[in-house]
């Protein structure tokens, strides 16, 4: 008889919409996570608001979570890490550390849901002067700045008036092995640039960029009205380096359409950094032996029309542990590894 | 010849930001401008379709991103140095964002003119004679014009015409158009009510603006039948 419970590791969004249709269809769901709160890097990370619709974000995991919390379907174990595996689909024995001691959970199949952690723009994009300039931060910077509500140089304390993003930072660079495009950060870049123009209503706003992508409803969600409404600056064009220029940062370029170099000078910069595997994801690739992809993340074994199955029969993986996500594709997928952990381990019963 | 358009530097550098911006924010004030301008992908689409980039270093596209950007610098200098090279055929109304290139210049256009932009006086100055044609009789091209000296390129048959131009314009069946000194017959209460519209829409204002000259002699011909049928009317 295959052990009907289902593991999910990680409780960000992806893991907890596992979780939550696991429970939802009457099996019993093991949500692992390490940390001693659910929500995943938009909790940790202190997101202002999601993309694309400026929801905020406490009240939106908030409501994602609801479902799981006192459900007798869901054990949460939090502060759990997970540290070796063995067994097949419908009799997995995970083991792990939770609070510093040995735990195991036998379970009939694994859902991964580790996710992904930001570029460090400080790695090899030096010439964008992360570690050296106050002001010059990341997306993530940025967020915790908007949670607060309020947004200012980091330098001084005092209003900016004039901020650029640039985009792209870690991603589609062949230099950096990193040559996927992460998916979210234009999004993110866009949506960062109303709130602080909503914040300030005079600042300019800037965003650099090799090209806008705004996939879907996030064009005139976001795009548009950052452009039309908050008259955002879009230009196309990378920043080549930045540095600094008396108490300002300079950010040296081109200004591709209109065909001439560019060297403006900014209060603030923010680098749009990307995705990339997060050390949660490695470690679980090792330990259920997942195949990865060049780029570290967890290659799943359907191509585009199976988004979550792995190499391994009873792992699946899910949202941004499989490369960049938005929260719309984390959650999906999320709920297609319970459907699918839970369709494989159901065929078991079944006499073939 | 046309002249490369230079964006590369501030070219009008010792004119006041002050003005820049004043002379920016009176195109947003246009009640037209919400209607004409979102933001600009910079696609080209515009560019593409439009003529007169074809003859000269003119892009919509320019116009459009340079007052999506807001950058009231760029938009000085395309308000002086590009605006007038374009043909107003609207061939750029086709842009995926709903901006009008065409109409952005439109407002630019009638700003510089407003404003009385000497290089708004310098690319209307060829235009005199037009604009007296027009704003005098109400109709544009006249029989009269047709003349071989004034059209050398049309070939010999032009002299035949021109000799001949009375006959000739009796030979077309509507009787409106046996005219020779205008298009066609402008009827007096027709001319009368155009130059009431043009004196109280302040076109007459724009005239006096840009071209003195131009402006007195159309005031003495207006006045005048405006006199006779009836109207006191004092311009400016």
């Amino acid at each position: 008889m295959a052990n009907e419970s289902v593991l999910i590791i990680g409780g960000g969004p992806a893991g907890i919409e596992a979780a939550k249709g696991i429970a939802g269809l009457g099996y019993k769901a093991i949500l692992v996570e390490k940390r001693d709160r659910l929500g995943g890097t938009p909790d940790e990370e202190k997101y202002a608001a999601l993309t694309p619709d400026l929801r905020d974000t406490q009240e939106a995991l908030g409501d994602l979570m609801d479902p799981i919390k006192n459900n007798p379907l869901v054990e949460i174990h939090y502060n759990t890490l997970v540290t070796g595996s063995s067994g097949q689909l419908g009799d997995f024995k995970v083991k792990a550390i939770e609070m510093g001691k040995e735990v195991e959970f036998h379970v009939g199949a694994v859902i991964v849901a580790t996710g992904f952690k930001h570029f460090d723009p400080g790695r090899e994009t030096q010439k964008y002067s992360y570690y050296e300039l106050d002001d010059v931060i990341t997306l993530t910077d940025a967020e915790k700045m908007l949670s607060e509500h309020k947004f200012v140089r980091p330098s001084n304390g005092e209003k900016p008036k004039r901020v650029c993003f640039i985009q792209c930072v870690g991603s589609r660079d062949r230099r950096l092995g990193n040559e996927y495009c992460s998916k979210v950060c234009c999004g993110i870049s866009s949506k960062q640039s109303i709130e602080i123009k909503k914040l300030l209503p005079d600042c300019k706003v800037y965003i650099f960029y090799i090209d806008m992508r705004m996939y879907g409803y996030w064009e005139n969600e976001i795009y548009w009205p950052a452009q039309e409404k908050y008259n955002v600056n879009y230009i196309k064009g990378m920043a080549t380096e930045i540095v600094k220029k008396g108490d300002k940062v300079l950010v040296k370029g081109e200004d591709t359409t209109l065909r001439r170099p560019m060297e403006v000078e900014m209060d603030v910069v923010i680098l749009a950094v990307g995705m990339e595997p997060s050390d949660g994801t490695t470690q679980m690739a090792d330990i259920f032996g997942l195949q990865k992809n060049k780029y570290g993340f967890i290659e799943t074994t359907g191509g585009c029309l199976d988004t979550v199955s792995t190499n391994v029969p009873g792992v699946y993986a899910a949202g941004a542990t499989t490369g960049p996500a938005d929260l719309e594709d984390s959650v999906s997928a999320g709920g297609l590894a319970a459907m699918k952990a839970l369709s494989a381990i159901r065929a078991l019963a079944v006499p073939a | 010849m046309p002249q490369a358009l230079d964006i590369r530097q501030n070219k009008y550098s010792d004119v006041s930001q002050e003005e820049k911006d004043r002379l920016f924010q009176e195109c947003k004030d246009d009640e037209r401008w919400s209607h004409i301008l979102y933001g600009c992908y910079e696609c080209g689409i515009c560019v593409a379709a439009c003529p007169s980039a074809r003859f000269y270093d003119f892009s919509p596209r320019l116009i459009a991103q340079a007052v999506a950007r807001e950058d009231t610098d760029l938009v000085y200098t395309l308000m002086n140095d590009s605006v007038w090279d374009c043909s107003q055929c609207f061939s750029c109304d086709r842009c995926p964002r709903g901006n009008s290139p065409g109409q952005i210049i439109t407002v630019m256009r009638e700003v510089a003119v407003k404003n009385g932009l000497n290089t708004a006086k310098e690319a209307l100055e060829g235009y005199g004679r037009i604009i007296y044609k027009i704003m005098s009789t109400g109709s544009q091209v006249s029989p009269d014009m047709l003349q071989p000296n004034a059209f050398p390129d049309w070939g010999h048959h032009v002299h035949e015409i021109a000799d001949n131009l009375e006959v000739w314009r009796k030979a077309l069946p509507p009787e409106t158009l046996h005219t020779i000194e205008t298009g066609w017959k402008v009827d007096e209460k027709t001319i009368i009510e155009l130059y009431l519209i043009w004196h109280m829409t302040g076109v007459m204002d724009l005239i006096l603006g840009i071209d003195e000259g131009l402006h007195m002699i159309l005031v003495d011909v207006m006045e005048e039948r405006l006199e006779e049928a009836g109207y006191d009317i004092e311009f400016d």
